[in-house]
């Protein structure tokens, strides 16, 4: 369904059958046509599509959204002029965007009869001829009965409507017959049901936002169109029933209350699962099939509907409805969900929270100073919005790097030996715009694999505001910096971890309010989610006001578990983090949210992956921070290059806090062996890279080399090597394989040769064993 | 019995025929199936890496990729030979956990390609214990010299695979 830049003419072409196709009271084809459409206008269209195409598309695109939004009765008299539209945009294109007059003309005057105003001068430029269209779409011109003027070719288009096969009336497997259409539909359909999500959570907070009941409106009415169209007849009824109750929502027939907002997130969750699984059916064949029995959903949105109507003004609560919902659900479809809800009475321990208390809390708040389009409300996320291209994910590596060789192969010979000896002003010019031309090609490259965090920090908004309706305690989620960029390839991978914060935030984290106001604390708790850069580093914070952390009862616990000992002089900071450490979990009771024995060493785990870290700072009674540092990018690592004998390993600079040649009056062993350097009043054992890499060492006399201090995961070292060679930033490549505790990866210095690039966690690591 | 071996043995052989690449390690003659092999390229400096097994000498940089480099004289505990201008690095690609990785085989000399029929092809020896052959995929009686053909992915995915166990 994404057709990249198809050429104009197939285009066109697609536009043409998709008209015949329609059948009066079949609205999904017209989406259809839509989203073609929508690839002609100006903006969005392939650079070589004719201005006067793009208009025309401009001015076509309204007359459908005039079809969709039931301006214009769906008849095939009014289609037949849609189709004669077309074939003169065809013909234009056929012209190469140089059409006569008279095309134009009878482009113009079908427009009019479908109830667009449009001149032909418009079309070819004279004035600002798309918004122009659009303003004569919306302008509801002219009656049916413009419309109902002669089309001559209405019977053969109804005639061949049947022979195109419109949806058969059969449901089930015969939707696999055009796999292309149902991968390009799965990928479409996750967006759509993941705007709907932003789009519920935001209107909660503006109930009475028209743009935003379109813009929920919009993916059910799309994916009722597409999913009818290929034959998915569970979810186009699905979608299609919470498309009539939005549409009366719409029409100010009912308020968007809870209920509606809590069906509209439950069928979301449903049409989710159940797109899902059409995807398991594509791709491990149809026995994964199953049929997802949706009745309980449109007996609710029937009711809903019925009695919507009688008391439009009123917010009911409707307890019953909301109940019921949870029925609805096939268990073995939608579990989690299901699960939760029924879990729902045996842990609210807290009847007298008000059950909607949540909602309204749960919505998103973004301090400005992460920019301009930091809020995630709808119309700073259009502004966003520029000409963008997909663009297979392989390729973008691909070309990362190429680049990354690139600069490195320049490196290479720039450091020859004869090209550095020739001392020649031309030559030495050129050389730094060469680099300067690389290193701006290399930062595109990099930046074209940045994304902004948003889409993962909105999938918690949803996250937080469940949870704390489950749990009945009130919860303010505030997010800042959404905008911050980071590695596509990191996304992914960030968001399991953040989302068990979240929970441990959430779940234990904040108490609820009646104890909240026991402490004098308002009742409302806070969660902040912040994401910024630092340094060359990705930041994400997550930050409670709640109880924070028991460090007593974490001590006492490492202490039971064998961790640390009794006599372990620890600090808080140290005691606190050991939370991360496997199988660690101090939460009393274990309640279905988090706890479930998967704890922060998960969490610690995915983000070291990362090549990131994640510490913990808490206060009790005050809250606790918890912080992850990622790199920005998982392909460049800045470092130093340090020689250890014959060997070069570059040290992540990230971690480094200083080097030194030291003093014999800092050095000290215990019992002849456990090395330890004073450095600023506070002892830093040694590690000897040499040895533990089993390489030869220039110097053994740790007062003759030199000593680099890290620091890791709030632990301190000092490295030892012989020699620092400079700092560079390189790329990071794998071992092709090989997995060696203490090395990172491998990179290519600038003589051609491979550097390991050391893991300072593996290191430490190894010396403790 | 016999016949039904004589049958197994054919039907092995002619799975293995096709086009080989061989190479020397000492005295002995071996070779492997040309479709694994990606290029051969002369000995380069290559960097150490700790905590591999000795037979993993470490990695290289192939034209901006690393690769690791195992030495197969080292792997097949053989005794080790400084390398001279006739040492070559075989890179083959075998299919690793995930993805096809690139890995390099230091050989002592690289001899020729030869097309392998399959009445030349037997099984392999048995040599008492089964981990000495079951690296080998069978033996060719080509040109008067017996050439032992390697199961490229065992040699090297087990290589990596022992690396990542240990």
């Amino acid at each position: 369904m994404t057709a990249g830049h198809k050429p104009l003419s197939d285009l066109l072409d697609d536009m043409a059958l998709k008209i015949l196709m329609i059948e009066p009271g079949d609205l999904s084809i017209v989406g259809e046509l839509l989203d073609l459409t929508e690839k002609l206008l100006p903006g969005q269209a392939a650079a070589d599509t004719p201005m006067v195409i793009q208009r025309m598309a401009a001015a076509f695109k309204g007359a459908l959204e005039k079809f969709i939004m039931g301006e214009l009765a769906d008849s095939g008299e009014n289609y037949d002029l849609l189709g004669q539209c077309i074939s003169e945009m065809q013909e234009s294109a056929r012209k190469e965007g140089h059409p006569g007059e008279n095309i134009l003309e009878q482009f113009c005057d079908n427009m009019k009869k479908i109830g667009v105003s449009l001149q032909p001068s418009a079309l070819l430029g004279v004035s600002d001829a798309p918004s122009a269209g659009m303003a004569g779409a919306k302008k509801d011109a002219l009656d049916e009965d413009a419309c109902a003027v002669a089309s001559p070719q209405s019977d053969s288009a109804r005639a061949q409507a049947p022979a195109a096969g419109g949806p058969s009336q059969e449901a089930l497997p015969d939707f696999l017959q055009d796999t292309d259409l149902l991968a390009g539909f799965i990928e479409e359909a996750f967006e759509h049901l993941e705007s709907i999500e932003v789009n519920v959570l935001e209107l909660e907070q503006s109930p009475d936002d028209q743009d935003i009941i379109n813009n929920i409106f919009r993916p059910f009415h799309t994916i009722k169109g597409v999913s009818g169209f290929l034959n998915l007849k569970t979810i186009n009824r699905l979608a299609h029933a919470t498309e009539n109750l939005l549409d009366d929502v719409r029409n100010g027939k009912r308020s968007m209350d809870s209920a509606v907002i809590d069906i509209v997130l439950t069928v979301g969750d449903a049409l989710k699962s159940m797109v899902e699984n059409i995807k398991d059916v594509l791709q491990h064949g149809p026995a994964n099939y199953q049929d997802t029995d949706i009745s309980g959903f449109l007996a609710n949105i029937t009711q809903l509907q019925e009695g919507g109507g009688e008391a439009p003004s009123v917010e009911p609560v409707s307890a019953p409805v909301a109940d019921s919902q949870p029925e609805v659900f096939e268990p073995e479809e939608v579990e989690p969900l299901a699960s939760e809800e029924e879990a729902e009475p045996v842990d609210a321990p807290l009847k007298s929270a008000p059950p909607r208390a949540a909602q309204v809390a749960a919505a998103p708040r973004v301090e400005p100073p992460a920019g301009p389009a930091a809020r995630p409300s709808a119309d700073s996320a259009q502004k966003k919005i520029g000409a963008s291209i997909k663009v297979d994910v392989e390729k973008l590596d691909a070309l990362v790097n190429a680049v990354g060789e690139l600069v490195i192969m320049q490196s290479l010979v720039r450091q020859n030996k004869l090209v550095s000896r020739i001392a020649d002003a031309k030559l030495t010019k050129d050389f730094s715009q060469l680099t300067r031309i690389t290193s701006e090609l290399q930062r595109t490259a990099m930046s074209m694999r940045m994304v902004p965090i948003k889409q993962t920090f909105d999938k918690m908004i949803r996250l937080v505001r469940d949870l704390s309706k489950k749990s009945g305690k009130k919860v303010d989620l505030i997010m800042e910096g959404a905008e911050t960029e980071i590695d596509r390839n990191m996304v992914e991978s960030i968001y399991d971890p953040l989302v068990h914060m979240m929970r441990n935030s959430v779940d234990h984290g904040i108490s609820p309010s009646v104890e909240r106001e026991k402490v004098g604390k308002p009742e409302t708790g806070t969660v902040f989610l912040r994401a910024y850069q630092k340094g060359g580093s990705m930041m994400i914070e997550i930050e409670d006001d709640g109880e924070g952390l028991n460090t007593q009862k974490i001590r006492k616990k490492a202490i039971e578990r064998g961790l640390v000992s009794e006599s372990d002089n620890l600090s808080d900071f140290e005691l606190n983090n050991l939370i991360f450490l496997p199988g660690f979990s101090t939460a009393d009771k274990i309640t279905d949210v988090s706890g479930r024995g998967v704890g922060m060493d998960v969490v610690k785990k995915a983000v070291e992956k990362l090549r990131g870290k994640v510490d913990v700072q808490s206060q009790p009674g005050k809250g606790s921070l918890f912080t992850i540092r990622l790199p920005l990018t998982l392909a460049i690592i800045d470092g130093i290059i340090v020689r250890v004998g014959t060997e070069r390993y570059i040290i992540p600079t990230i971690a480094i806090q200083e080097s030194m040649r030291p003093e014999q009056a800092n050095y000290s062993t215990v019992h002849g062996r456990g090395e330890n350097l004073l450095v600023r009043g506070e002892l830093v054992p040694i590690i000897r890279l040499y040895e533990i890499f089993g390489v030869e060492s220039t110097n053994t006399d740790p007062c003759e080399a030199i000593v680099v201090v890290v620091e890791n995961e709030g632990r301190r070292r000092a490295l030892m090597v012989d020699e620092l060679l400079g700092k560079e930033e390189v790329v990071i490549k794998n071992l092709g394989g090989l997995d060696v505790p203490g090395v990172a990866g491998g990179t290519i210095l600038g003589d051609g040769r491979v550097g390991l690039i050391l893991d300072l966690a593996g290191v430490i690591a190894n010396k403790a064993d | 019995m016999e016949a039904a071996s004589v049958a197994q043995n054919l039907g092995q052989g002619s799975e293995l025929a096709g086009k080989y690449l061989t190479f020397s390690l000492g005295n002995e003659g071996y070779g492997v199936g040309i479709l694994s092999v990606r290029e051969i390229i002369g000995v380069m400096e290559i960097t150490a890496v700790p905590h591999t097994p000795s037979y993993i000498r470490g990695v290289i940089n192939l034209r901006g990729k690393v690769i690791p480099v195992l030495d197969l004289r080292l792997k097949f505990s053989m005794k080790h030979k400084e390398y001279d201008e006739r040492t070559c690095i075989i890179v083959v690609e075998v299919q690793g956990q995930t993805a096809p990785v690139q890995v390099g085989m230091v050989v002592d000399s690289v001899s020729e390609v030869l097309n392998i029929a399959a009445g030349e092809i037997e099984p392999p020896p048995s040599l008492g214990s089964s981990s000495e052959t079951e690296n080998i995929l069978g033996m060719a009686k080509a040109k008067g010299e017996v050439k032992i053909l390697l199961d490229v992915d065992k040699v090297v995915g087990e290589g990596l695979l022992q690396q990542l166990a240990s």
